[in-house]
């Protein structure tokens, strides 16, 4: 009793063949789709995380604005307590409190977090400055701390704030124009449509935690769909099908690669909600002209995402099909991880208008193009070479795992 | 159905010679008869079968299966044979009736004729009750049952069979020896592998004696007997293999 196969003309064998490619990847979705982790890493994590970030973004922004207003600063100083330039200083500003501090002790009650930063005034300071000479003040503070630093400064801006009133008593008493000793005034204006400091982080944040997105959701699906099969024998039933080992592996990568587009897509649509939600946590993105995401950004971020995810989706495959047991990928994955996340984190340090050869460099490319669509500057042409460098990559990986699928040492190792 | 003609499998070993794990066996199985394969763990029963079922390549020899050549027309190979091994396990989140439609429809049948023969097969075996169930869900005497109906469900005429009744109950095992029956008896051509005597002596028609790679005997079990001189099958099998009878 024969089985039939069909007609053999290439037409009618090509069509089974896609046949059962498409069985293979229908059969995998609707596999990895019941896997509790995969539903939690592929679609609530993605749609989360972003959303989450920002959120806790705006409430420690908030939470530091709402500190500076009410910022009290304690700040010394070794001299005469009775200098009128002293008090007039404290005048100008009721929020910083200066302590008197003994000479000897400066080092001690800095090192010791008692007080930021220490103004020594020298004891001459009243008479040098009638005399219209400079005086020399030295400021004490830690370097290696930052709230230190910023007493120092604090206390800069305090002294150079009362030099300029000094500097225009001066010029008054010899009848000279203030504008005199003032040649150049600044006046730092950014420009409505641009980017804020905000803006800068996240977008050198963001095109890291959509790249890891796109591996993430990918990593259990991937490892299930072959070196999981192999453990579990059930890779072996599959083999005595006449569905070829190209249709079985082309199937698996589809399947792999649809999480791989779903995790990113979805990592997208998180980005999304802060904008559009209009919740008060997110208003922090949007104040006084701040961070915007156009359509042609989310359709640029579509566009090198989707590559990303499928050059991830062959490597995860690959290394699924050669590892022996879901065991050994996961150790695999360790160094993948970070051929993943050392390109990603590149991106935080390279500048989004890079030469073109960035967009040679597999997942920093992809990255950049983030980058630059998050501020708006997407260069079409560093793009469309990034889209091509991915695709050509990923079908390299995929053509490896493919030959490792024909390998009968690698595909019956378990 | 299945004629092996002096077919050898090497595998390389690290740092080491490689390994022939069958060494020119020359064979052939009928329509309607159960051939054994009886040999210890490691003699090379599942890598002869494996190789009939296109799964490794041979290293030199040939083979055909249904008229196939299994390295040739390996896919047509595939398309005839049915393949049920005590070792492998089943789709853990797909129910019994989706392992079975997604085997069926690999196998090239139409929907409507899946759905008929799995329901036929399902009625057959009594797995109403479970069909629905998720194969992680289910008994290991249940799992071999979809694992029977996966294997049938394209008809096919040779059944190859590795070990089929390890790790299962007495009555699981029940079950698929009487399925091995049943395949013999419908004109299927049977290669069932063991290291059980019991089994073979109550299901094998003629057996081969693997050792080392190499066949050691092969014949009907009574001619088996009357080469070595000994009725216990064990005894028949040591002696085939040059030990001492005990």
């Amino acid at each position: 009793m024969p089985n039939e196969t069909g007609p053999n003309t290439p037409i009618a064998t090509a069509a089974r063949s896609v046949n059962r490619l498409l069985l293979v990847y229908q059969k995998e979705v609707r596999e990895i789709f019941r896997d509790r982790r995969t539903r939690f890493s592929v679609i609530i994590s993605p749609l989360l995380i972003t959303p989450l970030l920002f959120a806790l973004m705006g409430k420690m922004i908030s939470n530091q604005v709402a500190d500076a207003k009410a910022g009290q600063l304690q700040v010394g100083y070794v001299g005469s307590p009775s200098s009128a330039l002293l008090t007039n200083i404290q005048k100008s500003d009721p929020n910083v409190h200066w302590a008197n501090i003994k000479e000897d002790e400066i080092e001690k009650t800095i090192k010791e977090h008692k007080i930021k930063a220490i103004a020594l005034l020298p004891e001459t300071m009243e008479s040098d400055v009638a005399a219209d000479k400079t005086v020399i003040l030295k400021i004490f503070f830690d370097a290696g701390n930052d709230s230190s630093n910023s007493a120092s400064n604090r206390i800069e801006s305090l002294f150079e704030q009362q030099g300029r009133q000094v500097v225009a008593e001066r010029l008054a008493k010899n009848s000279l124009s203030p504008e005199l000793a003032t040649p150049f005034k600044m006046q730092p204006t950014p420009i409505s449509s641009g980017g804020t400091a905000a803006l800068m982080i996240l977008s050198s944040l963001l095109p890291y935690i959509l790249a890891i997105s796109a591996i993430s959701g990918g990593i259990y699906a991937a490892n299930d769909l072959v070196a999981g099969e192999k453990e579990r024998g059930t890779l072996e039933t599959l083999l005595v099908t006449p569905a070829s080992r190209k249709d079985i592996v082309l199937g698996k990568y589809l399947a792999v690669a649809t999480v791989c587009m779903t995790s990113s897509l979805l990592s997208v649509v998180g980005l999304l909600i802060p904008f559009y939600s209009r919740l008060p946590v997110y208003n922090w993105l949007t104040r006084g002209g701040g961070l915007s995401l156009s359509p042609v950004s989310v359709l640029s971020i579509l566009f090198v995402q989707l590559p990303l995810a499928v050059l991830f989706a062959g490597a995860l495959l690959a290394l699924s099909t050669y590892a022996r047991n879901q065991k050994e990928a996961q150790t695999y994955l360790g160094p993948v991880m970070i051929l993943v996340m050392v390109p990603s984190m590149m991106s935080m340090m390279v500048k989004a208008d890079s030469g073109l050869s960035f967009a040679l460099i597999p997942v920093l490319n992809a990255t950049l193009v983030l980058k630059q669509a998050l501020s708006g500057a997407v260069n079409p042409s560093f793009m469309i070479v990034a889209v091509l460098a991915s695709m050509l990559y990923a079908g390299i990986a995929l053509t490896f795992a493919v030959s490792l699928f024909q390998k009968e040492s690698v595909l019956l190792k378990a | 159905m299945i004629l092996v003609e002096n077919i050898v499998k090497t595998f390389d070993v690290k740092n080491a010679a490689p390994v022939r794990a069958v060494d020119g066996i020359t064979l052939e199985c009928k329509p309607g008869e159960i051939f054994g394969l009886l040999g210890p763990n490691g003699a090379g029963k599942t890598t002869l079968i494996r190789m009939l079922a296109t799964i490794l390549a041979p290293t030199s020899g040939s083979a055909s299966v249904a008229g196939f050549d299994v390295v040739n027309q390996a896919q047509d190979v595939r398309q005839n044979i049915g393949y049920l091994t005590g070792s492998a396990s089943l789709y853990e989140r797909l129910t019994a009736r989706e392992t079975v439609r997604y085997f069926g429809s690999l196998y090239g049948l139409q929907a409507n004729e899946v759905e008929s023969r799995m329901n036929a097969i399902f009625a057959q075996l009594d797995m109403a009750e479970f069909a629905d169930r998720r194969c992680d869900k289910l008994s290991t005497g249940q799992k071999q049952r979809v694992s029977i109906a996966r294997a049938i469900i394209h008809k096919p005429p040779v059944m190859f069979f590795d070990e089929p009744t390890s790790g299962l109950d007495i009555m699981a095992a029940r079950t698929v020896v009487k399925f091995i029956k049943q395949c013999r008896d419908e004109g299927r051509t049977v290669v069932f592998s063991t290291h059980i005597m019991s089994e073979v002596e109550a299901l094998c028609d003629r057996i081969a004696i693997v050792y080392k790679g190499k066949l050691s005997a092969i014949g009907t079990i009574d001619e088996l007997r009357e080469q070595t001189g000994e009725s216990r099958l064990d005894n028949v099998f040591l002696k085939s293999i040059g030990m001492e009878a005990e």
